[in-house]
């Protein structure tokens, strides 16, 4: 299923083409001049994006092995701002997006809204803060939780 | 996880394959004219003779040379093609698998088993068990989205917590327009043809960024009752489609003209084509679509705009003038001001002022430098109190979007003009102005296209065309402390113009920029500054040129619209008089499908006063 997910995520990225699963998939995407935005401008009709709070990746990610872990990156790269925005809330689609993109268990689901909203700070120190760097303080967070490390696991 | 089991339409034609008898050729004489082969291959009866010509422009849509123009002969490459013995993607089979499953059922054909592993990756990561029709609304300053967008979301099953709609994927056909095209180039190749139009596959998310956050338009989601034999059906023949080209025209092979075709195809014998005359409005496919009994949920998301606007006006005055003073940088999200507030109190502020942040950031391009730190400000105070759910989204209106008038509409009125009296006949193929029925348009926004007025003058029999309309837009968008949109509107046509001594038919141009201010729920006024050409050889000088003002209030309920005010423009170049008006137009509405009008306009001109009145019936169709 997990799979199925993260394909249905990079199918937006090529129009009709499908990538292949698995660590290339992510590498392809990030190793763009300035991420998934390139992609991003060319599938839409008018080519222009507002200007987002905070920044897209930088491509530092580098190669993530978890697959979930990619699909999260790569939905907060287009959604930053509505992420972030849920996220200091504690609750709305955007942050159960992420839940799904990382399979996290209806059970572990208010654990993971509590984590995320009380460590806001941490994952967006700055206004200069990107993505790429967010999902990596996410998953750092996660780790070192007892109930959700499962989640990020490599 | 049973959606693994699921893997589309490859199993239903591998399943319907009866062992019958394989080699007989079965009779197609006629096969090729059913409707739902004639709809596979977007055939449409040609205008003159009795042929039929198919929709697509893409040679590689058909197997046959001469498909295009025969669905005989693609029907016979067809069936000749899918018997051939071979296996892989390249196989019409898997190439043509709506095509192919429908000739089985009909012909009871027995094919040997094949796999087409391209096809069936798409539609296992498609994993669609429903087809929404999604329906981007226009936006309130934006006539030209006026006649919506409508596009098809891939709903996958929704039997466990893993399923999430922000990431089902969308289909959508396109215009392919090469950026570089001017306005006008890209109009003019809109309408008569010259732009590829594409099939696109997009995650949901993507499309609410666009639609939702970017353009400012509501989505409504038609949920259709399709089966999944049906929703299979609709997925093969997308594949079929998916790179192929149909050449784009704004008006009726448009992006909603193409989705009804998918869900013809989908459920055979619905003809939802058949519906489209002249032009597809997205808004009145979607009327098509409930009218034929295909929607069984609806949904209201409303746009970032939308949400920002409902969530500020629901806060305490004080409050909505501290949101404002946060926004525009006066006092800091951290001040004591805010700190005071109780818990919730102090929650619905700080989303409300960092939802329009964001919405000056996308809408109005607020630099980035005073954006990005306020908002991680907002944000991070927000962060700090726990347990506080945002406040309510906007109610869904009463009335949507496909429930409102339609948008056809014929008048019939009688009047009088400077004491000559008039019958008048006018016709509107689309699409609404701000005295028709309000309910499911926008507040304050006009457009109507190739609108005809023609009168008949009693005393001597005499018909004449009173103005023709090629396109009028009107947008007024009321301004507070937290929007303050330009209102504005514009013209084109040919109209009869007052010399003096005659009235003439001379082309015009006209536009118009300023603001509206709401003076309570239903009533606004508005202030612009017109401008005015004629050009026409009974001119003295061969045109005229004429600024002036228009100052009105306009007032809507679901009963009752009225627009009133004074008008003045000083003509400048050939006649150098000035025209003053004052006007009253009034409409009464009786449900959505009729409304009485009546209208009063005292003119000065030329140093004489002239009055103009009528009254009559708006029928809409």
């Amino acid at each position: 299923m997990k799979k199925l997910i993260a394909g249905a995520i990079l199918l937006g990225a090529s129009s009709m083409a499908f990538a292949q699963p698995g660590c290339g998939v992510g590498a392809m995407i990030w190793k763009g001049q300035s991420g998934i935005a390139p992609h991003v401008l060319a599938a839409t009709t008018n080519g222009t994006f507002g200007n987002q709070t905070f920044g897209m990746t930088t491509g530092t990610l580098g190669c993530q092995t978890n697959q979930s872990v990619q699909s999260m990156a790569m939905y907060m790269d287009s959604n930053i701002d509505k992420v972030a925005r849920d996220m200091s809330r504690g609750s709305g689609e955007n942050l159960d997006t992420l839940a799904v993109l990382l399979g996290v268990d209806e059970a572990d689901r208010d654990a993971f809204r509590k984590v995320l909203q009380d460590n806001f700070a941490t994952i967006f120190p700055s206004s200069d803060t990107t993505s790429g760097e967010a999902v990596d303080a996410i998953v750092a967070l996660l780790e070192q939780n007892e109930s959700l490390s499962k989640y990020v696991a490599a | 996880m049973g959606n693994m089991l699921r893997i589309g339409p490859v199993l239903i034609w591998l399943a319907v394959s009866l062992p019958t008898q394989a080699d007989t050729s079965p009779d197609t004489s006629e096969l090729h004219l059913d409707p739902a082969w004639l709809t596979l291959i977007h055939y449409q009866p040609d205008t003159f003779g009795d042929g039929y010509t198919s929709q697509a422009d893409d040679p590689a849509f058909f197997l046959s040379e001469n498909g295009k123009q025969s669905p005989k002969a693609e029907l016979e490459a067809t069936l000749t093609a899918i018997r051939k013995p071979g296996k892989g993607d390249d196989h019409a089979r898997c190439q043509f698998p709506a095509r192919t499953t429908w000739l089985q059922q009909e012909l009871n054909l027995s094919l040997p088993e094949i796999s087409c592993p391209g096809y069936q990756e798409w539609s296992e990561t498609l994993n669609t068990e429903t087809v929404t029709l999604v329906f981007a609304a226009s936006y309130l300053n934006s006539p030209s989205s006026m006649f919506g967008h409508t596009f098809l979301r891939l709903d996958p099953p929704q039997d466990d917590n893993e399923t999430n709609l922000l990431l089902a994927n969308t289909i959508s056909y396109a215009a392919d327009a090469a950026a570089h095209d001017s306005e006008l180039l890209f109009a003019y190749k809109g309408i008569f043809g010259g732009y590829p139009g594409i099939t696109t596959v997009q995650p949901y998310y993507e499309k609410i960024r666009l639609y939702s956050d970017i353009e400012h338009r509501d989505l409504w989601e038609y949920k259709l009752n399709l089966t999944q034999e049906e929703v299979d059906l609709m997925i093969a023949h997308a594949w079929e489609i998916r790179d192929r080209n149909f050449d784009y025209y704004f008006f009726d092979e448009n992006c909603a003209y193409r989705l009804l075709a998918l869900i013809d195809i989908a459920r055979p014998g619905t003809d939802l084509l058949g519906e489209v005359s002249t032009h597809a409005i997205p808004s009145d496919t979607v009327r098509w679509v409930v009218d034929k009994n295909l929607v069984s949920e609806v949904h209201y998301r409303p746009s970032a705009a939308t949400s920002v606007a409902y969530s500020l006006s629901t806060l305490p005055d004080e409050q909505q003038t501290l949101a404002a003073a946060i926004a525009n940088g006066y006092v800091d999200a951290d001040a004591d001001e805010v700190s005071t507030l109780s818990a919730k109190q102090r929650a619905h502020v700080l989303d409300a002022t960092y939802d329009y942040v964001r919405y000056k950031s996308e809408a109005d391009g607020w630099p980035r430098e005073i954006a990005a730190p306020l908002s991680h400000d907002l944000l991070r105070e927000r962060s700090q109190i726990n347990n506080v759910s945002p406040p309510e989204g906007p109610p869904e209106p009463v009335v949507r979007d496909d429930q409102g008038h339609d948008t056809f509409r014929l008048s019939l009125g009688a009047g009088q003009q400077a004491h000559r009296e008039f019958t008048q006949l006018t016709l509107r193929p689309a699409y609404h102005d701000v005295l028709d029925p309000p309910a499911g348009y926008r507040t304050g926004a006009q457009l109507q296209f190739l609108r005809l007025d023609a009168r008949l003058y009693t005393d001597n029999n005499e018909l004449q065309l009173e103005q023709l309309t090629g396109v009028e837009i009107r947008s007024l968008s009321p301004r507070n402390a937290f929007f303050s949109p330009l209102s504005w509107q514009g013209g084109v046509g040919g109209r009869r113009t007052d010399t003096g001594n005659d009235r003439v038919l001379t082309p015009y141009l006209e536009g118009g920029a300023g603001g509206s201010w709401s003076l309570g729920h239903q009533t606004q006024a508005f202030a612009i500054a017109t401008a005015d050409l004629e050009i026409d050889d009974d001119l003295r000088r061969g045109y005229d040129a004429a600024p002036g003002a228009d100052i009105g209030l306009l007032h809507q309920n679901n009963r009752f619209s009225l627009l009133a005010g004074a008008k003045t423009k000083a003509w400048i170049v050939s006649s150098q008089h000035r025209q003053d008006q004052l006007y009253a137009k009034a409409n009464w509405h009786i449900g959505r499908e009729f409304s009485l009008f009546a209208e009063f306009t005292r003119e000065d001109h030329y140093d004489r006063y002239q009055s103009l009145w009528q009254a009559g019936l708006h029928a809409y169709f």
